[in-house]
């Protein structure tokens, strides 16, 4: 991704007025702040410049914040996630930034410039960066220091213990596909060789020999990598119940079993070809479902965490410490710095605050907070530094009790996958009873076939290409779906979404972007546009309060104002040129009433009058449209004011809109909706989305949005276009369409050759071989869906 | 047909060097990372004197 022109060369943030400027690559380039140009100065002095030719997303802005990372050294820390290995010590951390291929060639480079025993893998599919280094000759926080002043910024990851299992689990997963595929091609080759012996003409000797080398290869494919397979088969029968495995398990186990049986006493059939072909296609069909699912997982526990893991706490002799916030415990008093997020509920101490509780309440703007006052962890603390003393902690904090609403509204789901489930093991247990029928029916006529045409019937019946129909086209349409940046965290909401009529919108964050913007001025004295603007943001430039930034935005040299002071509550005021200005609310500034929009006046007179608004995303009006054309239906729900609310739906021409609407309410009206027969979708990304992101039918969060938005979310867009949810609905009408064709072609297939199997007109290598065409029909089907444009 | 007799035991040792690297390649973490390999062949070292 090379930068837009107007934004900062190594972020791609928005530049200010005056931008720093440096030459890299003979081009000079602007930067949105001293830290960018500082971390895009090292890179290109460490000949690490390529850097920005070969990434595919930026990192964040770089900071010179002096975060030292000396609590990384915490012995809780250490003994938790520090390893000691050959030649020094291991940590892996996870590092949200770290997306494209380019960030991990840059951090890898970079750190191993450092000291040559620091040995780096960083791994963008994951997120996660593990560094070894020698602590003898480098320290950790310098590691971690440089990390974050490149602009990735490391967090804790999950435990080790738990990452190394994940790994294994991968591998053992990778060398069963292996195996089956080595040994499932080789062991077919030689049932091919038996199968073109139609005549029979083949010595005895040569074809026991074959037969045997065939057996002898599918042993580790069946056993080995077809255990997942058997060992459902064994969980079903211990539990009575009835899922694919048993039928999948058992028709391997069966098909190997009679081979091996035939071979022995030189029958005249074997069908380990059936067997072997088996376990491959169906492990590869989950495989791919299951890596696609895991690849997802791993990105969203590396985003944004609402709670620090560490913080500072004050001590009774007034020093302050870095801990895990494991170890805050209520009435501890906390320290938390500008822009960081608060470690846990508790009453804010000493001065005013402004916070940011997007995440929390949906309200856009940072609400201001006096001393006294309930602050909430997971909300970030806004320009200045605060004090607060710990109420609650760790699980009992109002974030975790949102977490397990979630879980609670998580639960009630999944009635309808409920209902496939019985379904299918009626379908099995249909199947199974179908196959002993056939063996009853045929034992008093034909004894020496009856095996042989109950396996035909079980490998005919057996829904390999039904079984295959549905989660081939959905690893397709997650592979397409994954490269347009839409991420599935559930693979059957594919086929709600594609139902889907009705799409819930929350305005706070996800039409609209964070910033604050000014909108209109309106003038009431001989001041011009441009000098109320210049006092505005002059009168501005100490105040913590939100709007700070659309002022400084608009107006670009500041003045020098005399004898400032905040109000409380109600607005700034400051002298400049003799003169006595004040700014903020109507009644303070100009002595109105409160309209809601910020007044210039100097107590009685106004001068100017300043409207702010929020900046509507740019791709929203194309989304709208988009997915009017696609038949669904907008609506707006958000926590905002009626007015700000009303002026969104307007300019997105959405007729229907709630406004202060509380999770409770926006659950309510999902409800409402579900009940009057109507699919709907959710996009949100505050934590108080998170209880209708999951009793929507499906729902979609952004993965910059809060963590607990991604767990009960169906689909996580990475990257901010709006335009993603048109698009991914396209894709699942598509896979549905597909889907139901698959289903069509499986069940006619196997409704067709079931009764001729049962007659006896089928032997089981030509079951075998009806099957594997049928199932590769339906493979090849679905990977229609993979081409994608972009 | 006697040829058999050699040329299938060397298909089967063939498929199992075959298993043999694989399951080699799957332990050294040859396949745990799929992206981030391919862009390293992109990346020249600018200056080679500084390796040690």
């Amino acid at each position: 991704m090379n930068t837009a022109a107007g934004a900062c060369f190594h972020c791609g943030e928005a530049l200010p007025a005056q931008p720093p400027r440096m030459v890299v690559d003979d081009v000079p380039r602007d930067f949105c702040c001293p830290g960018c140009a500082t971390a895009a100065q090292w890179i290109r002095d460490a000949g690490l410049a390529q850097y920005y030719t070969l990434r595919q997303s930026n990192p964040a802005r770089s900071t010179e914040s002096g975060d030292d990372f000396a609590e990384w050294l915490h012995p809780d820390i250490v003994s938790a996630h520090v390893q000691a290995v050959a030649g020094g010590l291991e940590i892996t951390v996870a590092v949200r930034e770290l997306r494209c291929a380019a960030c991990a060639w840059l951090i890898d480079r970079f750190l191993v410039r450092l000291d040559a025993s620091v040995d780096v893998s960083a791994n963008a599919a994951t997120s996660r960066v593990r560094l070894r280094w020698n602590p003898q000759r480098i320290a950790l926080p310098v590691l971690l220091q440089q990390m974050a002043a490149l602009g990735f910024a490391p967090t804790l990851a999950g435990s080790p213990a738990q990452q190394r299992e994940e790994q294994r689990q991968h591998r053992r997963e990778l060398l069963r596909l292996g195996v089956a595929g080595l040994g499932a091609m080789q062991a077919m080759m030689f049932a091919e060789a038996l199968y073109l012996d139609t005549a029979g003409q083949m010595a005895p000797a040569t074809r026991d020999f074959l037969r045997w080398t065939a057996v002898l290869l599918s042993t580790p494919v069946v056993f080995y990598a077809g255990w997942p397979f058997i060992a459902g088969l064994l969980r079903d029968l211990r539990r009575g119940a009835l899922s694919m495995d048993l039928l999948a398990g058992s028709a391997i186990l069966l098909a190997y079993a009679a081979s091996l049986i035939e071979t022995l006493r030189g029958g005249a059939h074997i069908w380990i070809d059936a067997a072997v072909m088996f376990v491959f296609l169906l492990l590869a069909a989950r495989q791919l479902e299951a890596w696609a699912r895991r690849r997802a997982r791993a990105r969203t526990e590396a985003l944004a965490q609402a709670v620090p893991a560490f913080a500072s706490r004050e001590g009774s002799d007034g020093s302050t410490q870095r801990v895990p916030v494991t170890q805050v415990r209520a009435g501890d008093v906390l320290r938390v710095a500008a822009g960081e997020a608060l470690p846990a509920d508790g009453v804010l101490l000493d001065a005013p605050a402004a916070l940011d509780e997007s995440l929390l309440s949906g309200e856009a703007l940072p609400q201001r907070r006096e001393p006294g006052e309930r602050v909430l962890a997971g909300s970030s603390c806004g320009d200045a530094p605060l004090r607060l003393r710990v109420s609650q902690a760790g699980a009992a904090t109002q974030l975790a009790a949102l977490v397990r609403l979630v879980d609670q509204a998580q639960a009630q789901r999944p009635q309808l996958a409920r209902l496939a489930d019985r379904v299918a093991a009626w379908f099995i247990g249909g199947l199974l009873a179908a196959a002993a029928l056939t063996f009853v029916l045929w034992w008093p006529t034909d004894p020496t076939r009856a095996f042989e045409i109950m396996l035909a019937v079980l490998v005919v019946s057996c829904p390999c290409a039904l079984s295959l129909a549905v989660p081939a086209a959905l690893a397709a349409a997650q592979d397409s779906l994954a490269r347009l940046g839409v991420l599935v965290l559930r693979a059957d909401a594919l086929d709600t979404l594609a139902r889907v009529d009705v799409l819930l919108l929350d305005k706070t964050g996800t039409l609209t972007t964070s910033k604050s913007q000014l909108r209109e001025v309106s003038l009431y004295s001989s001041h011009d546009r441009a000098q109320v603007l210049q006092l505005a943001s002059a009168l501005q430039a100490g105040a913590t309060h939100p709007l700070a930034a659309a002022f400084a935005e608009a107006a670009n040299e500041p003045l020098a104002v005399s004898d400032w002071r905040r109000v409380a509550g109600q607005g700034v005021q400051a002298s400049f040129a003799g003169h006595s200005y004040r700014l903020g609310r109507a009644e303070f500034a100009v002595g109105g009433a409160d309209d809601g929009a910020v007044w210039l006046g100097d107590g009685r007179k106004p001068f100017a009058r300043f409207g702010i608004g929020q900046h509507l995303r740019a791709d929203a009006a194309a989304m709208a449209q988009a997915l009017r054309a696609q038949g669904v239906q907008l609506e707006l729900a958000s926590g905002d004011a009626a007015a700000a609310v009303a002026e969104i739906a307007e300019a997105l021409g959405i007729a229907q809109f709630r406004a202060r609407q509380s999770p409770p309410d926006k659950l309510a009206r999902a409800r409402e909706l579900q009940a009057q027969g109507r699919v709907v979708a959710m996009l949100g990304d505050g934590i108080n989305d998170a209880p209708v992101l999951a009793g929507a039918n499906v729902s979609f969060a952004f993965a910059e949005g809060a963590v607990t938005t991604h767990r009960a979310a169906d689909f996580l867009l990475t990257g901010s276009s709006l335009l993603r949810v048109p698009e991914a609905i396209a894709i699942a009408r598509r896979t549905r369409r597909i889907v139901r064709q698959n289903l069509a072609w499986a069940l006619a297939y196997n409704a067709l050759a079931l009764p001729f199997a049962a007659a006896g007109w089928i032997a089981p290598g030509l079951a075998a071989l009806g099957m594997t065409t049928s199932s590769l029909l339906v493979v090849l089907n679905a990977l229609r869906l993979r081409r994608v444009k972009t | 047909m006697t040829m058999l007799l050699l040329l299938v035991p060397i298909s089967v040792l063939l498929l199992g060097a075959a298993i043999g690297a694989f399951v080699w390649a799957v332990r050294g973490g040859q396949f745990d990372d799929l992206d981030t390999a391919p862009l390293q062949i992109l990346a020249d070292d600018p200056n080679p004197s500084d390796a040690d």
